[in-house]
């Protein structure tokens, strides 16, 4: 009693909850009282020609029982893990070349900015052309170089569409990772390379016991964003292939989507709250396994 | 991210627009389309507010039918006021209407001796009508129709476009196998086989004309002999035949299949009505000619064609509804149907515009037309109808995809459609 009565008589105190008060109520409005929204409403019938019905969980256990929704979700898992690992990759070689004093480094950093300018729909569209059957400039390059001598279905086979959207993905987002870990490299003091330069030690050397530990706060929160975005990948599935050949590059947004434009709230619901908790138990892992409160003390 | 700001500047404007307090007479009209067809619905409707004394207002829908019915949803499953009228595609008038969001426009009707007569029966029983009510009434009618190169049959020396499937294969493998020596990209036969809604429009006209069906005594069966048999003749026209593209199943949409035959690529085409005029239009490269035909059959049994197209509604909650009711007069009315023809390319849904000799001499294709219209088969009338054609999409499409025997994929997909069945018809 005596400790809130402090606290709350406390003018800084106050005043510093007073400041907090507009994100609170902000994050209160539009991102709790939403995902209480869907909570319930995907345990109800919410058709839009079928009267409402209270269901518990047969929403959810519809969902378990659907074997298109776990073909969705292995594609979505599939796609994060590939997709997410091939950013960083890149991501980290291009933020460590633009983070050296090179010629024309000004530029490419511009440069570096372009794909991840471009709205996810458009780039998606200029990917499909790449990959057409008939005009695609894939096809043009494979057939001028002789490596093959008849057009290729790229988005034809199951694997050859999820590699193809893998591909437009990282070209899309490697951008978004280079610019966040370069903020992180620039913030490392150059001092600690000269010092260890002068003791001798070697490229990697300086990588591993430099670099990677003092980068290390950046990367997670980098693949966090990532993470977090690549499993509610929707608009570039939505263009390119449409969830085919056969459904098998639904995505588990594009799955929910087509549930929401049919009027069928409640299950569709369901599957958004799968979503949140896939995305919610991840963002838990990387904060717990990056230790990510220590580093940042 | 975009669509996230999209939607939330949707929600917005719905916002404002919601807000706004509606004088008498005053009613929004929900239409979307290609730009040029929205700027000449603005001049029709300035047309008829100048006429009537009333205020009909045009709001642009977006291009996308996904999109258009996704905000029209929105509004009327919060019972808004707006939109009062809007025009909505053939498989969406059930849904809406057992929805209760569709106002029966029966009284309406009654009370101005309105002939329901110069519609086409078939369309208006099949789609607009519900237990004795009218909820819609066409505006558009769009169906499937074989274009075909008339310069490229005459030089193998076929006088006329193939009636049966049997004549289609057998002339496009013949005239395939010689223009491929001069054009590489040459095929004989182009349709819509990607993974989504125009397959399954394709995949009706293919099973109907086989002598199957989808809907029978109330209840969807996919798994039937005729069913697969068709399954198979699509899947062979990819693998067996090969005069369709090897992509069929991957990209190609309506819009592929135009280009393709535009380009002088193709020498039959399935394709909704709206190519006739860009492939005539200068600059394509068959211009002059083609023909347009009924799609073929099996032999022994009729040619059907799917039926697409957009109707209008009135919203229960309008608050206006007799002043709406007067605009879907309007709208269906002999010349403002005509004139959606002429400046559009419009196909009226009243049938006394395709006798109209005028226009039969302007425009001699409405005799074909208005004979494939009374050929139409229409997709299944239930309001569960994305789900059923969602699953349809994923099994055929697989099956396309040489993944899948016609006869696994539609008894898989019958097992599928039962499942949905069982969720969505009420107990």
């Amino acid at each position: 009693m005596k400790s809130i009565k402090n606290i709350f008589s406390n003018n800084e105190t106050c005043s510093a909850y007073l400041f907090n008060l507009p994100t609170i109520i902000s994050a209160l409005v539009f991102i709790f009282l939403p995902v209480i929204g869907t909570l319930i409403t995907s345990l109800f019938r919410d058709v839009t020609y079928l009267p409402g019905k209270f269901l518990w969980f047969s929403n959810y256990e519809r969902l378990f029982a659907d074997p298109h929704f776990w073909q969705s979700v292995n594609f979505t898992l599939l796609f994060v893990i590939v997709s997410v690992v091939l950013e960083l990759f890149f991501g980290l070689i291009f933020a460590l070349v633009l983070n050296e004093a090179i010629p024309g480094r000004g530029f490419l950093r511009i440069a570096i900015l372009v794909p991840w300018a471009i709205p996810v729909a458009i780039s998606a569209r200029v990917w499909q052309l790449i990959y057409h059957f008939d005009y695609g400039l894939l096809n043009f390059i494979f057939m001028k170089l002789g490596i093959s001598n008849t057009h290729i279905n790229w988005l034809g086979s199951s694997s050859g569409a999820f590699i193809s959207i893998v591909i437009s993905d990282v070209w899309k987002t490697t951008p978004f990772m280079t610019i966040i870990l370069l903020a992180g490299l620039s913030t490392i003091p150059r001092v600690l390379y000269k010092q260890a330069e002068i003791d001798g030690t070697n490229f990697l050397q300086r990588f591993f016991r430099i670099t990677f530990p003092l980068l290390k706060p950046v990367i997670v929160v980098a693949l966090l964003f990532r993470t977090i975005d690549a499993i509610r990948i929707f608009d570039l599935i939505y263009v390119l292939t449409g969830g085919g050949p056969g459904g098998s590059t639904t995505s588990i947004s594009l799955y929910a989507y087509n549930y929401f434009v049919s009027g069928d709230f409640g299950y569709g619901s369901a599957v958004s709250v799968i979503v949140f908790i896939l995305a919610a138990m991840l963002a838990l892992l990387y904060i717990r396994f990056g230790r990510f409160g220590e580093v940042i003390k | 991210m975009a669509k996230k700001i999209f939607i939330q500047l949707a929600f917005i404007l719905f916002l404002l627009t919601s807000c706004q307090t509606k004088s008498d007479k005053e009613f929004t009209v929900w239409i979307g389309g290609a730009p040029q067809e929205i700027d000449f619905w603005q001049k029709l409707i300035d047309d008829y507010n100048r006429q009537s004394g009333n205020n009909a207002i045009l709001v642009r829908q977006p291009t996308y039918t996904d999109q258009r019915r996704q905000s029209l949803i929105i509004s009327l499953e919060a019972k808004q006021p707006n939109p009062d009228l809007f025009l909505m595609d053939v498989v969406w008038i059930d849904q809406f209407a057992k929805s209760n969001w569709l106002e029966p426009l029966n009284k309406y009707i009654e009370r101005d001796n309105y002939s329901t007569d110069n519609f086409f029966g078939r369309v208006i029983n099949s789609v607009d009508k519900f237990e004795g009510n009218i909820y819609a009434l066409p505006v558009f009618m769009d169906i499937g129709l074989l274009y075909y190169r008339k310069d490229l049959l005459k030089k193998y020396g076929f006088s006329a476009p193939p009636q049966t499937w049997k004549q289609l294969v057998d002339e496009a493998v013949l005239i395939q196998k010689k223009e491929r020596e001069r054009n590489k990209n040459f095929n004989g036969f182009v349709w819509q086989g990607a993974q989504y809604e125009g397959l399954i429009c394709n995949f009706l006209e293919f099973i109907t004309s086989h002598g199957g069906s989808v809907m029978n005594n109330g209840k969807i069966w996919s798994n039937t002999p005729a069913n697969v048999e068709a399954l198979k003749f699509m899947h062979d026209l990819l693998y067996k035949y090969k005069i369709s593209p090897p992509n069929t199943f991957t990209e190609i949409k309506e819009e592929e299949v135009r280009r393709s035959f535009q380009n002088g690529n193709a020498l039959f085409e399935r394709n909704w009505t709206y190519a006739w005029n860009q492939h005539q239009s200068s600059g394509s490269s068959v211009k002059g000619k083609i023909g347009i035909a009924q799609l073929p059959h099996k032999e022994g049994f009729g040619s059907t064609s799917a039926l697409g197209g957009w109707h209008v509604g009135m919203s229960e909650y309008s608050d206006v509804k007799n002043e709406a009711w007067d605009f879907i007069k309007f709208i269906t009315s002999f010349k403002t149907q005509e004139k959606l023809l002429l400046n559009v390319g419009w196909n009226p849904g009243r049938k006394d515009v395709y006798h109209d000799s005028v226009l039969l001499n302007q425009i001699p294709r409405l005799k074909i037309l208005y004979e494939v219209f009374n050929h139409s088969v229409s997709r299944p009338v239930i309001p569960y109808y994305a789900q059923v054609s969602e699953a349809m999409q994923r099994y055929v499409n697989n099956c396309l995809a040489n993944k899948i025997s016609p006869a696994d994929a539609l008894k898989e997909l019958q097992k599928q459609i039962n499942k949905v069945t069982a969720i969505y018809e009420e107990h």
